[in-house]
C-alpha cells in the first residue's frame, strides 16, 4: 500500500531524522516488515506491480495497530515553521501540508508567511590586496507557519512523521508543541495537612 | 608509453581506418587522435584496444527506446509512476515543460537533456491524490480530539498547566540542535489550590516570572542535558514552589506595612485620620467606651464607602470614576 514508498524513502533519506518521535506506534513495524523491491519502482514496461501501488494489498501482511491503556498526550497548539531558500518550494510544501492536515481532519488555525530575512555579507574580491574592490552577497531566507489547534498526541505523532518524511532538499523545519495537562496530584493539597494529620493519628 | 608507439605506427601516414574515440581517457591519446584528423582531413577509424578502456570491453551504445510517456493513458495511476521522491524523469513526465534562460529571439530549452529541471526538487510524488491515499492509510493511527475540549476556555478549566517545547529537522553535519532540550511551563495561579497567604507567597518566591496582568507563572527550564529531566525538573520547581508558600515561618510573622503587596485600610494612618475627625465632629468625651464608639462610628455605611474609594485609589491607581468615588464618600462623611 502506501508503506513500501515510505520503505525505501527512509532508507535513502540519512541526513534527516525526527528527533522526538520514538515510533512507539506500529508505523515503524509496518514500514520495515515490507519486502523491498527498489527495483520495480523504475517502471519496467512488461512487470506491472499492481499490488505496491494501488492499495489491494491484504491487512493480514502487516501486524495489528495496538492499543495502549496510557493516555493520550493532549496539545492545544502545534506551530511548524518551515524555512528554505527557495519561495516555490514552500510554497508546494504549504499546499501538500494544508491538504494532508485537512483529509486528516486538523483544524487549520492559521496559515501565513512571516517576512523573509535577508543576511548580507561584504567580502574582498581578491585574494591579496585590493581593498577597495569588494563583493556583496546575500541569503534569503523564507519563512511558512502553519498553526494546528486542539490534536492529540498520537495524531500530531502520525502528521508530523508524515510531513517530515515528505520534507524536500534545503528545507528546514521546526515544530512548536503546546501540550495541556492536569494539575498533578502532589499539587492539588499542601502536604503540611497532611502531616499534621498522619501526627495526629500517630498519637 | 604505449601512445608513443602508436603515434610511431602510424607516423609513415599508412591509410589505416581509425576510430577516433572521444571517451579515452588519456590525454596524450586525445590529444593525437584530434590531430591526426585535422592532418588528414579524412575519418580516421582506430581500432580500439581493449586494455586500455577503463571499462573493460566496451559495450556497444544502447539506443534509447521509445520514451514512457508514449504509453501513458490519460486516466492511469501517477503514484506507480512517481510513489517516492525522485528526481525529474523527462521520459516519465508527459508535460512539455520548459525551464531555463530562453535562447536568443527563442524560448527556454525543452525538458529532454535540461539540468535545470533536475536540480530542482519536485513535488511529482505528492499530488493531490497520492496525499489522499497517504493520509487514508494513515487514519488508523490517528486519535480524535475530545468532543467535550471545544473551546480554549474549558482546555484550560480542565488542564490548566501547559508545556511548551520545540523540535527541529534540518540537515547538517549534526542532527541534534541544543534549543530542542529547553521546556517552558505556564500555569495560572488561580487554576491551583492556594489561600490568600500562599499566593501572596508564591508570587514573592517566583520574582520575575510571575506575570500580574494573565496571572500566569511561567518556569523555562534548560539546565538539564535531556527534555525529560527539564520536564522533570520544571515540575519538580512547581510543587516545590506550592508547598513552601503553604508553609508559615516565624518570621513571616514580622511583615510590616512596607511589605505588603496591597494597601490594607484596616490600622492604616486614614483609618486613624477618619476616628479622629469624626470623634471632633460628634464631640464625644474620648475617655470612655473608646473601643465601642470607635466600632459604631466605623460601622457606618458612609465610612464603608470611604474605605473602599480610598482602597481602590491605593491599589489600582487614581481614574477619574476612583476619584470621583473618593469625593462622592468625602462628602458624604463631612455632610457636605
Amino acid at each position: 500500500m502506501a508503506a513500501p514508498m515510505w520503505m525505501s524513502r527512509s532508507l535513502r533519506v540519512l541526513s534527516k531524522t525526527i528527533q522526538d518521535t520514538s515510533l512507539k506506534l506500529c508505523v515503524q513495524r509496518r514500514i520495515y516488515t515490507c519486502h523491498g523491491q527498489p527495483t520495480l519502482l523504475r517502471g519496467c514496461s512488461s512487470v506491472h506491480p499492481v499490488y505496491l501501488h494501488t492499495g489491494t494489498v491484504s491487512d493480514s501482511h502487516f501486524p495489528s495497530i495496538t492499543v495502549t491503556d496510557e493516555p493520550d498526550t493532549l496539545f492545544q497548539k502545534l506551530t511548524v515553521l518551515v524555512k528554505g531558500h527557495d519561495r516555490a518550494v514552500l510554497d508546494s510544501y504549504e499546499f501538500f501540508a494544508t491538504l494532508a492536515a485537512k483529509e486528516l481532519g486538523l483544524t487549520l488555525a492559521k496559515v501565513f508567511e512571516p517576512r523573509k530575512k535577508i543576511e548580507r555579507l561584504t567580502l574582498l574580491k581578491s585574494m591579496h590586496i585590493f581593498k577597495k574592490h569588494r563583493v556583496q552577497y546575500e541569503m534569503r531566507t523564507h519563512y511558512r507557519c502553519i498553526e494546528i489547534q486542539r490534536i492529540t498526541g498520537s495524531t500530531a505523532r502520525v502528521f508530523l512523521e508524515y510531513i517530515q518524511r515528505n520534507l524536500p532538499e534545503g528545507v528546514a523545519m521546526e515544530v512548536t508543541k503546546t501540550a495541556i495537562e492536569t494539575v498533578p496530584e502532589h499539587i492539588q493539597n499542601p502536604m503540611w495537612n497532611q502531616q499534621k494529620l498522619e501526627e495526629q493519628d500517630s498519637q | 608509453m604505449a601512445a608513443s608507439t602508436f603515434c610511431f605506427a602510424l607516423s609513415p601516414l599508412s591509410k589505416i581506418k581509425c576510430n577516433v574515440n572521444i571517451i579515452y581517457t588519456l590525454n596524450k591519446r586525445t590529444a593525437f587522435s584530434g590531430g591526426l584528423s585535422k592532418i588528414k582531413g579524412v575519418e580516421k577509424q582506430v581500432a580500439a584496444l581493449p586494455e586500455r578502456s577503463s571499462q573493460g570491453p566496451r559495450r556497444p551504445r544502447r539506443e534509447a527506446g521509445e520514451p514512457r510517456t508514449e504509453r501513458m493513458s490519460v486516466d492511469q495511476d501517477w503514484t506507480a509512476v512517481y510513489p517516492t521522491a525522485k528526481s525529474f524523469k523527462q521520459n516519465a513526465v508527459p508535460l512539455p515543460v520548459r525551464m531555463g534562460y530562453p535562447v536568443k529571439r527563442g524560448v527556454p530549452p525543452e525538458k529532454k537533456g535540461n539540468l535545470e529541471l533536475i536540480k530542482i526538487p519536485n513535488f511529482l510524488h505528492l499530488t493531490p491524490v497520492s496525499i489522499k491515499k497517504h493520509c487514508e492509510a494513515l487514519k488508523p493511527f490517528c486519535t480524535e480530539w475530545p468532543n467535550a475540549l471545544d473551546s480554549d476556555a474549558k482546555c484550560e478549566e480542565h488542564f490548566p498547566i501547559q508545556v511548551q517545547s520545540k523540535d527541529f529537522v534540518s540537515a547538517g553535519p549534526s542532527l541534534r540542535n541544543p534549543k530542542a532540550r529547553i521546556i517552558t511551563l505556564t500555569v495560572k495561579l488561580s487554576s491551583l489550590n492556594l489561600d490568600d497567604h500562599a499566593r501572596k507567597k508564591m508570587i514573592k518566591l517566583s520574582g520575575e516570572r510571575y506575570n500580574k496582568e494573565s496571572d500566569t507563572l511561567t518556569i523555562t527550564t534548560e539546565s538539564c542535558p535531556l527534555r525529560q529531566q527539564n520536564y522533570d525538573y520544571a515540575l519538580y520547581l512547581l510543587t516545590v514552589l506550592y508547598h513552601e508558600s503553604w508553609k508559615m515561618e516565624e518570621w513571616e510573622k514580622e511583615k510590616t506595612r512596607a511589605d505588603m503587596e496591597e494597601y490594607v485600610w484596616e490600622d492604616s494612618p486614614s483609618q486613624k485620620n477618619i476616628l479622629e475627625t469624626l470623634l471632633r465632629m460628634h464631640a464625644v468625651e474620648k475617655c470612655e467606651e473608646d473601643g465601642g464608639v470607635q466600632k459604631e462610628l466605623l460601622g457606618r455605611p458612609e465610612v464603608e464607602e470611604y474605605k473602599d474609594s480610598v482602597t481602590k485609589l491605593k491599589n489600582e491607581g487614581e481614574n477619574e470614576c476612583n476619584i470621583q468615588q473618593y469625593k462622592d464618600a468625602v462628602k458624604k462623611l463631612l455632610n457636605i
